[in-house]
């Protein structure tokens, strides 16, 4: 016997003194737990200082069933505003779970369901709530692409790392995405007491150890609201995109693609039968049309094939070309301006393709089209112009190399380069990069930076500038580039665009293109900026399947500067009649 | 005549005192600690309850120090029988606590019937085999009536599902026909069984280790071929039984208890959580524990039942190995009290009692201490005067009055009647 109760000692002896290090800290982790307090997410505004995306609470009842009476169930229900049925049912599920932790019973209650709840609360002994946070969008603007949305990280990012828990929203597109890493925040940490069920019971060590999260930095764009709305607004029953753009130093005014999606669906729990939605939706909502679609840019690239062509001295301001109606290479190539003498001013006014095609004609024969390349490519074409937005595409803008390997070594003949004056054939761009080169020739040849973020103001207060600067492409002259100008003034004055964008006190200027759709009727380019002398915006609009652009985008363009530069709209005949335009309805 | 405080076994009271006072002291951390509120309040009430029964079981004990001693030889079969009567309506009629029916409402009070059982066995057993002067364990048929007499009870404890208090009263069995003249060799191969299934358990092999020393020492002990024979069929039969059990015959929760035990990692949520936790509690206290109230496994209810199984936890995390070496010394000194007032005491029937209540102690603590320290698989049966449980505390109390009761009136109670 007393053998035995040495063995007792011993084993004691054995699990205190000798294995204490062992379970001492394992007592330690059993009866802590550590809990991430998630920040509050930044904030973004617009250029003028007004709130695009804030956070909003949920407000989510839940139950303890072990605490709580079922005999008010009655009560609950009637506060709550639900069927007893269903509440039972929920109740059960709670139980099934746990009968001793926290359940949600009904998640994004209203205020005042909340505070009917909250008022009772003494006469319902279980029920508790959790208060969270969802991205709210304070103004009518949609602007779903821009600022994006949240989603539940995935799996592999929160495995990969250690910012994020199962649960957390993520930035998963828009400036949400991009901006991720100064929006979330810093988590912070508390830890508490609970017992072995897992109920918490009171701060660990009264919270000496607890770490305060850190705020989300705050983002100051350049939109406009005004203008985003209105874009927005004239997009509607559209298929396409509006860019517009501060020539001095490429701040996105705004920037619309349409058909959108709304965000607020998208925030707080998801509704999966609207995600199911737009997913499934054949005109693509999701798709960033600013940014994304790859259009043959038609003659919008009449104005800067001019400025390569000054430059490269296959023209001079005087060259004079004839134009027979055609341009004749082999076959003819069709000309919907009139048959006449052309220099280079005219030939923009008019949209002359056998100009241009003939100024093409001359840069591959003099062997000068990869230089064409390389100078087209200054203007930002045929590669990421790193807009600070997730999506962008490069467009296509072909040299020899590309031809090459598209077509094979020397398969490829000079009626496929001289496609490329007209902006038609192998060739590509972006409406953003249609609002660049718009953009570049209005500010006299300076390379633009885009951007939609202008500054981060992080928690404490300190801000960082992302002010791009601009810089002089070299090869740009002044005399060239007032030449290119006058002709774009002079589209708007007598050429495509007089109808609708000749406005009396705004001298707008611009061109129009045509890129042709094999799907469908042809889409509608229309580039542009204003006022003439000192240009406050620039901007691009592409319409698909709209047609001839004159009689969509211009008006569109026309009535978005009026509305940037005076802050009202006149036309209002205009204004009704573009409302109202719907390509899809248009009959050939 | 002398004085009556100077008969009185001092030993005996201070050993009581002092354990109840400690079971006090961890039942009142167990249920009435900082976060008690989370306790639901008939578990928060059991402090009180346990002061109520101490109450009861001090007046208990003063009152039997004032019957004549062989009043308990001349009532042991008719208090015997009134509690088979009890067990028998217990079943019948009794309320099922945690799985098992053992437990009768007397004017609103919970009782296990089975507690008063072990006295009513003890006094029955150590009565009949000290009635006449023809009748001893050495002779078989005596030897087997006095086994009919315990294993009666044990029979209806296992009916009402209360395994471990069947396992207590079995233990009686080597232990009184042992005192009372069983050759060791035969008490030894009784408990050989046991010895050898706990074994297997561990591993098959451990027993296969277990059985041989068994028959050596049976052999050298009796000297007899037979029993060593029987004794080396019986442990293989029970090594290779127990194997077949584990793997084919017991059901997955069923070895999940089991293998909790020699390998609490292997179920840790499950069967295995009981186990850990016990251990990380007792571990957890170090040289002198984590202080009073301050305990976080148990005051944040990490362990299960820690107010009766798991009381030694509380001890052991709260008060250290100080303290809780310092509950086993004290058990270890009243049982050696007990024994040594058993072996000087003149009346046979006041041996056998003193024996048989110091055996039902001893295996209870070995059993509780044993199980908090992962010595021995979770069987869930109180330390005595420490853990909660009324029926308990007043049972174990009772015994040790009777005790105090014979050592008191020793020179009074005459073995010439």
């Amino acid at each position: 016997m007393v053998g035995l109760f040495l063995v007792l000692i011993g084993r004691l002896y054995q699990l205190q003194i000798l294995d204490y290090q062992t379970y001492n800290p394992l007592s330690k982790k059993n009866s802590i737990r550590r809990e991430y307090v998630s920040p509050a997410r930044g904030l973004i505004y617009d250029r003028n200082g007004n709130l695009l995306v804030d956070n909003e609470p949920i407000y989510t009842i839940t139950i303890t069933p072990e605490k709580y009476d079922t005999t008010k169930n009655h009560l609950l229900a009637k506060l709550l505003g639900v069927k007893i049925s269903d509440l039972r049912q929920r109740i059960k599920k709670a139980e099934q779970y746990s009968w001793q932790r926290k359940s949600r019973l009904y998640t994004e209650v209203d205020f005042d369901t909340f505070s009917n709840i909250q008022e009772n609360i003494w006469r319902l002994p279980g029920i508790g709530h959790i208060i969270e946070s969802k991205r709210h969008y304070p103004t009518p603007i949609k602007a779903a692409h821009i600022l994006g949305y949240l989603r539940e990280v995935s799996q592999k990012t929160y495995l990969s790392s250690d910012q994020y828990q199962l649960g957390d929203k993520v930035g998963k597109s828009g400036l949400e995405q991009v901006y991720e890493s100064y929006l979330r925040g810093k988590k912070g940490i508390s830890y508490k007491l609970i017992n072995a069920f897992g109920q918490e019971l009171g701060p660990y060590d009264d919270g000496k150890l607890n770490k305060a999260p850190t705020k989300g930095a705050n983002l100051y764009t350049t939109l406009d609201t005004k203008l985003q709305l209105f874009a927005e607004k004239l997009l509607k029953n559209k298929r396409g995109s509006v860019v517009a753009i501060n020539p001095e130093n490429g701040a996105i005014l705004a920037m619309a693609s349409s058909p959108e999606f709304d965000l607020s669906k998208l925030a707080g729990r998801l509704d999966h039968h609207y995600w199911a939605k737009i997913n499934a939706d054949t005109t693509s909502p999701l798709f960033d049309r600013a940014i994304a679609a790859q259009e043959p840019p038609g003659s919008t690239i009449k104005p800067l094939m001019a400025l390569i062509a000054l430059h490269l001295g296959v023209i001079t301001p005087q060259t004079v070309i004839n134009n027979p109606g055609y341009f004749y290479l082999g076959r003819r190539y069709g000309d919907h301006a009139p048959p006449g003498k052309y220099d280079v001013v005219k030939a923009i006014e008019k949209s002359s393709n056998t100009f241009f095609f003939t100024v093409m004609y001359k840069v591959a024969s003099d062997g000068l089209f990869d230089k064409w390349h390389s100078l087209a490519s200054d203007f930002g074409l045929g590669h990421l112009d790193y807009i600070d937005l997730p999506g962008e595409r490069p467009g296509i803008l072909p040299d020899s190399s590309y031809f090459n390997k598209r077509f094979g070594y020397r398969k490829w003949s000079i009626g496929d380069v001289i496609n490329l004056g007209i902006g038609q054939g192998v060739m590509s761009a972006t409406p953003l990069q249609m609002a660049l080169v718009s953009a570049e020739i209005a500010n006299n040849g300076y390379k633009i930076q885009p951007h939609i973020v202008r500054a981060i103001q992080k928690s404490n207060g300190t801000l960082l500038h992302t002010d791009p600067v601009k810089k002089k492409i070299p090869w740009v002259s002044q005399k060239n580039v007032n030449i290119v100008k006058e002709g774009m003034r002079r589209v708007v004055l007598k050429g495509t665009a007089r109808w609708y964008a000749n406005i009396k006190n705004i001298k707008i200027a611009g061109k129009t293109g045509t890129a042709q759709n094999p799907r469908g009727k042809d889409d509608a380019w229309f580039i542009s900026f204003a006022p003439y002398k000192h240009p406050k915006i620039a901007m691009a609009v592409l319409i698909e399947h709209a047609g001839y652009g004159s009689q969509s985008a211009v008006p569109i363009s026309a009535l978005l500067i009026e509305k940037y530069l005076t802050g009202k709209v006149k036309r209002k005949w205009l204004l009704k009649k573009m409302l109202n335009f719907n390509p899809a309805k248009e009959k050939e | 005549m002398r004085k009556w405080y100077k008969d009185l076994d001092w030993i005996f009271i201070l050993c009581w005192v002092a354990l109840t006072i400690i079971g006090l002291a961890a039942i009142y951390s167990a249920t009435q600690g900082p976060v008690s509120q989370f306790l639901p309040s008939y578990i928060q009430n059991n402090f009180y309850k346990q002061l109520l029964w101490v109450g009861i079981s001090v007046v208990i004990l003063i009152v039997v120090q004032f019957t004549a001693p062989r009043t308990f030889q001349q009532i042991s079969y008719l208090f015997y029988a009134f509690c088979i009567l009890l067990m028998i309506s217990t079943l019948l009629f009794g309320i099922s606590i945690n799985g098992a029916k053992s437990w009768i409402s007397i004017a609103g009070m919970h009782l296990q019937v089975s507690e008063i059982m072990k006295i009513g066995t003890i006094m029955a057993v150590a009565n009949y085999l000290t009635s006449r002067r023809n009748i001893s364990a050495e002779k078989l048929s005596s030897a087997l009536i006095a086994v009919g007499i315990i294993l009666l009870p044990v029979g209806l404890t296992i009916l009402q599902n209360d395994t471990g208090t069947a396992l207590v009263l079995l233990f009686l069995i080597p232990v009184m026909l042992f005192w009372s003249g069983l050759p060791r060799g035969i008490s030894l191969f009784i408990i050989s069984p046991a010895i050898i299934g706990y074994f297997s358990i561990i591993h098959w092999i451990w027993g296969l280790v277990a059985t041989l020393v068994l028959t050596v020492m049976i052999f050298f002990i009796q000297k007899r071929t037979w029993l060593t024979i029987a004794t080396l069929v019986m442990g293989i039969i029970i090594v290779s039984s127990v194997h077949v059990a584990l793997f084919q015959i017991l059901e997955q929760h069923q070895r999940a208890r089991i293998e909790a035990f020699t390998n609490p990692s292997f179920d840790p949520h499950g069967a295995g959580w009981n186990v850990i936790q016990a251990k990380t509690a007792i571990g957890s206290g170090g040289l002198t524990g984590k202080g009073f109230l301050k305990g976080t496994q148990t005051q944040l209810r990490f362990l299960p039942e820690q107010w009766t199984d798991f009381i030694f936890c509380v001890i052991g995390e709260e008060f250290g190995f100080i303290g809780a070496s310092i509950v086993i010394i004290i058990f270890l000194i009243l049982l050696m009290r007990m024994l040594n007032v058993a072996g000087s005491h003149k009346h046979p029937f006041a041996q056998l009692v003193i024996v048989g209540i110091s055996a039902i102690f001893f295996i209870h603590i070995l059993i509780n201490i044993g199980s908090a320290m992962a010595l021995l698989p979770v069987i869930g049966i109180p330390l005595p005067f420490i853990s909660y449980g009324g029926s308990a505390f007043m049972s174990s109390t009772f015994m040790l009055a009777i005790c105090l009761n014979m050592e008191l009136y020793h020179r009074d109670f005459s073995i010439f009647v």
